[in-house]
């Protein structure tokens, strides 16, 4: 109980941190958006009027104060630019992007897990290593070279077999949820592709692991074949810390698919949060990374947690010598 | 045992070798070898099937240009453009993005613009001015309607300009010399009176300053638009996308052919070719030069087009920067820049531009013999300032990466060769509109000054080009209060002349947008098509 008390305390701190650095950190950028909305034939006196207008003129210290007392009441702001609320921007974009990186990880799973288990049951040097290479190839691959290619072969219109639309999302959405998964294919197998491959490599090491401990020797004593114990038990035992490596890559793809994104002209969170910088929409941009920082850290509390509650072993070690994971 | 545990393998875990012989014996391996190359050959077939099939397929119902049976007209037309607006507050927020979408298709102006740059009616059926140049009388239509259903009337013109005045508005300062506006609601009458002449006001006013919105309406302008033009804006997705629809409520000559136009922002070139491509819009503006060869050999599905632009490609250089304020090297590098190379290597269809006018706008002559290329000419204006290759003059060039990476490198193997050891700075756009275009903090700068009348910047030493010449300044204040168009063209031809001369800036070329479409499309403007983009007209026939 201390411990989750504590790990919640550090998670409301670090948040606070967050919050300052990211706010400092974007007012070292140059350029404001009161000149970006002025252009390219507007008097310095007009630049000069928006940026009163929108309270860019106050001290840094009333600007934060102000945002970070909206944070407290859960309001994120009001971007300036486009004069939506910040939590409805990324709740648009969320809803392209999380269903990018869920289709994406469920492709990257389909590949990633059965292959890194071919690896370890492949029995000739030569088939090891083309597993070994097939893994270091899928992981080298740049996105945009990956996307490019996939266009190249699947996209309607370029492509040698027409079928999958290649840019865009749909203008109803969700509301037309067909068209929505299908616009979202092609990206998600180049994402799925390329993580796929570092999974594989993470799953064949990790069973490499345990085979190494014995336990697979041991399953196979019991009278299982060495495939079935692989399968069966190896890869059981592996499932913590292939799920913890899913996580974290889950976080991690948020702002990764960004590429992905801009290629297949698909208004994501990473290619928002591009925008909103270039056009120095700082409000805009502070709330967001707030949010991806607090969701970072979000994960991250949940993980120990979880990992607390699966293996009792951690809180013994952690009280004895007062470790904060 | 252990050979199978890859870079982990542990001896000391082997067991008992009889197990592992046992496994060995009873494998399904092979079996699940042989699926997997059962699969991986079904998938091919199956590609190969469908990729075969396609070709029929697309014969048969996928060619829009082989149905004949005409009259066809498709409910939607989508279009692919480029830069995205950010927010729908025309009144406040800069970027030709918003002028190119809303205006003439969801406000309008008081006067408006054709293809060629030239004033035309448009709220306004004609006007008076008087032989001073001082006062201007509208009349306007009658039952004029905004899409909300109220009265579009005298009252609101005036309103409407009278607001960006006084709130200060984007581009207030280009109505700075106006001294009221004032409606007639009986007449129908607007009258706009001046401080003094001005031979631009007519343009100016089919722009910006000259949109009519309604005074009753209280909406969110950031993301909703109330105007009188043919079509509404039914959906607007910041950075995305905008759907038109026509306005039910539409009251002139211009009535939307198409109910539904989709107007989709690409910011990938790439993406936006597949876009066109696969036929998710049917047209594409502006598509890179580059990128269209399928298109242009393609004639039978597609057109390809580049329309006249007033797009400028100024190369500005700092007259009052440290190096750059020695007119020798100004000279030097205008003679070191080869335009043909240039704009052969972006596709051929810009075109050549000697001063700072365009041939769409007024006071427009041909200056590119002033400094033509001529290497020579321009190592010994280097030489005579003092540098060589040897001892090379080292200068900064900044600009925004919308424009690529290549023209930097063109630029600087260009000038390397006349002495000029060029540091390519490619930034993000806001930060060239604070070190260049706010603090005039740089030695050489590039953009797009696509603005059209905006000669101005020149007789401005507030500007960031820093060019102060008196003998332009009293030109173009001559050119402004002229009475005649001719005398004003003429001022101008004279005061541009001046200012290439005085090579404060090389004009590397006149961008001309190139537009392709889908055959079927028609009615889609060529020429402006990035600040001007009337959208009335377009149908696409399947």
């Amino acid at each position: 109980m201390r411990f989750i008390v504590r790990r919640l305390l550090l998670f409301v701190a670090a948040l606070f941190g967050v919050s300052v650095v990211v706010f400092a950190a974007l007012r070292i950028l140059p350029g404001d958006v009161a000149s970006v909305m002025a252009g390219l034939n507007s008097p310095a006196s007009r630049v000069e009027a928006l940026r009163e207008q929108f309270g860019l003129n106050r001290p840094l210290v009333v600007q934060y104060a102000d945002w970070a007392e909206g944070l407290l009441r859960g309001d994120f702001g009001t971007s300036i630019l486009t004069g939506r609320s910040v939590t409805s921007l990324i709740a648009a974009r969320a809803s392209i992007t999380f269903p990018l990186i869920v289709l994406g990880l469920l492709v990257a799973i389909m590949i990633g897990v059965p292959l890194g288990v071919a690896a370890t049951l492949a029995r000739s040097d030569a088939a090891r290593t083309a597993f070994h290479v097939a893994g270091l190839i899928g992981g080298a691959i740049p996105a945009l070279w990956g996307g490019l290619l996939l266009i190249l072969l699947f996209a309607r219109g370029t492509g040698l077999i027409g079928l999958f639309p290649s840019q865009g999302f749909p203008l109803d959405g969700w509301a037309a949820p067909g068209q929505a998964v299908w616009s979202l294919i092609l990206p998600a197998l180049t994402v799925g592709i390329i993580v796929g491959a570092s999974l594989m490599r993470y799953t064949r090491s990790a069973l490499g692991d345990i085979a190494g401990s014995g336990r697979i020797d041991m399953a196979m004593a019991c009278g299982m074949t060495r495939a079935q114990a692989v399968t069966g038990v190896g890869l059981r035992l592996a499932m913590p810390q292939l799920v913890s490596v899913i996580g974290l890559t889950f976080a991690e793809m948020i702002t990764g698919v960004m590429v992905i994104e801009n290629l297949f002209a698909l208004p994501g969170i990473g290619s928002g949060l591009v925008t909103d910088v270039g056009n120095r929409d700082l409000i805009a941009v502070q709330s967001e990374l707030f949010m991806l920082a607090a969701f970072f850290l979000l994960v991250g509390l949940i993980v120990d947690l979880l990992h607390r509650a699966l293996d009792p072993r951690l809180a013994t070690a952690a009280d004895a010598t007062e470790v904060i994971a | 045992m252990s050979d199978n545990n890859g870079a982990h393998g542990q001896s000391g875990a082997t067991t008992d070798s009889s197990l592992e012989g046992r496994a060995k014996t009873q494998k399904n391996g092979p079996k699940w070898w042989l699926g997997a190359v059962i699969g991986v050959i079904v998938a091919i077939a199956i590609i190969v099937g469908v990729n075969l099939a396609k070709p029929n397929a697309g014969a048969q119902g996928g060619n829009p240009s082989t149905v004949e049976t005409g009259g066809n007209a498709a409910d939607i037309v989508t279009i692919g453009l480029k830069l995205a607006p950010t927010n729908l507050d025309i009144r406040n927020t800069s970027g030709s993005a918003l002028d190119q979408v809303l205006i003439g298709n969801v406000y309008e102006g008081l006067v408006a613009r054709d293809g060629n740059n030239q004033v035309v009616p448009s709220i306004a059926k004609s006007w008076e001015e008087s032989k001073d140049g001082l006062t201007y009388t509208f009349h306007l239509n009658d039952n004029m309607t905004f899409s909300n259903g109220d009265a579009l009337t005298a009252e609101d013109v005036a309103w409407s300009i009278n607001q960006l005045i006084k709130n200060q508005y984007h581009d207030a300062d280009s109505l700075s010399m106006v001294k009221s506006v004032a409606a007639d609601d009986d007449k129908n009458t607007v009258t706009i009176t001046l401080k003094t002449a001005n031979s631009n006001l007519l343009w100016t006013l089919t722009g910006r300053p000259g949109l009519v919105f309604d005074k009753d309406a209280t909406y969110d302008a950031k993301t909703e638009a109330i105007g009188s033009g043919p079509y509404t804006v039914a959906k607007f997705v910041a950075n995305d996308s905008i759907t038109l629809k026509a306005n039910p409520r539409y009251w002139g000559s211009h009535k939307a052919k198409t109910a539904t136009v989709v107007v989709k922002y690409l910011a990938d070139d790439n993406a936006a070719v597949n876009a066109l491509k696969s036929g998710d819009v049917q047209v594409l503006a502006p598509i890179t030069e580059n990128l269209a060869e399928p298109f242009t050999s393609d004639s039978e599905h597609y057109t390809v087009k580049a329309g006249d632009d007033t797009d400028k490609y100024v190369m500005a250089f700092n007259s009052k920067g440290k190096n750059t304020s020695d007119k020798r090297v100004r000279q030097a590098i205008r003679y070191a820049i080869n335009h043909e190379e240039l704009i052969a290597s972006r596709g051929g269809a810009d075109k050549a531009l000697g001063g700072p006018i365009p041939s769409l706008d007024p006071g427009y002559e041909d200056l590119t013999g002033l400094y033509p290329h001529d290497e020579a000419k321009a190592k010994a204006l280097m030489q005579e300032a003092g540098y060589s290759t040897d001892k090379p003059l080292k200068l900064t060039l900044t600009y925004a990466n919308i424009y690529g990476t290549e023209l930097g490198d063109q630029l600087r193997s260009q000038l390397a060769k006349i002495g000029i050891d060029l540091k390519v700075n490619v930034v993000e756009f806001s930060t060239w509109l604070q070190d260049v275009y706010t603090n005039k903090d740089y030695d050489i700068s590039l953009v797009d000054h696509n603005e059209s009348h905006d000669f101005y910047q020149w007789a401005d030493p507030t500007y960031y080009y820093n060019y102060d010449n008196k003998e332009v300044q009293r030109l173009y204040a001559q050119a402004i209060a002229a009475t005649s168009d001719d005398q004003r063209d003429e001022l101008l031809a004279k005061a541009a002349k001046i200012v290439s001369e005085d090579a404060p800036a090389d004009w590397l070329f006149n961008y001309r947008v190139t537009t392709a479409w889908a055959n079927g499309v028609s009615g889609f403007p060529v020429n402006l098509n990035q600040t001007l983009l009337p959208l009335y007209n377009v149908t696409y026939t399947k």
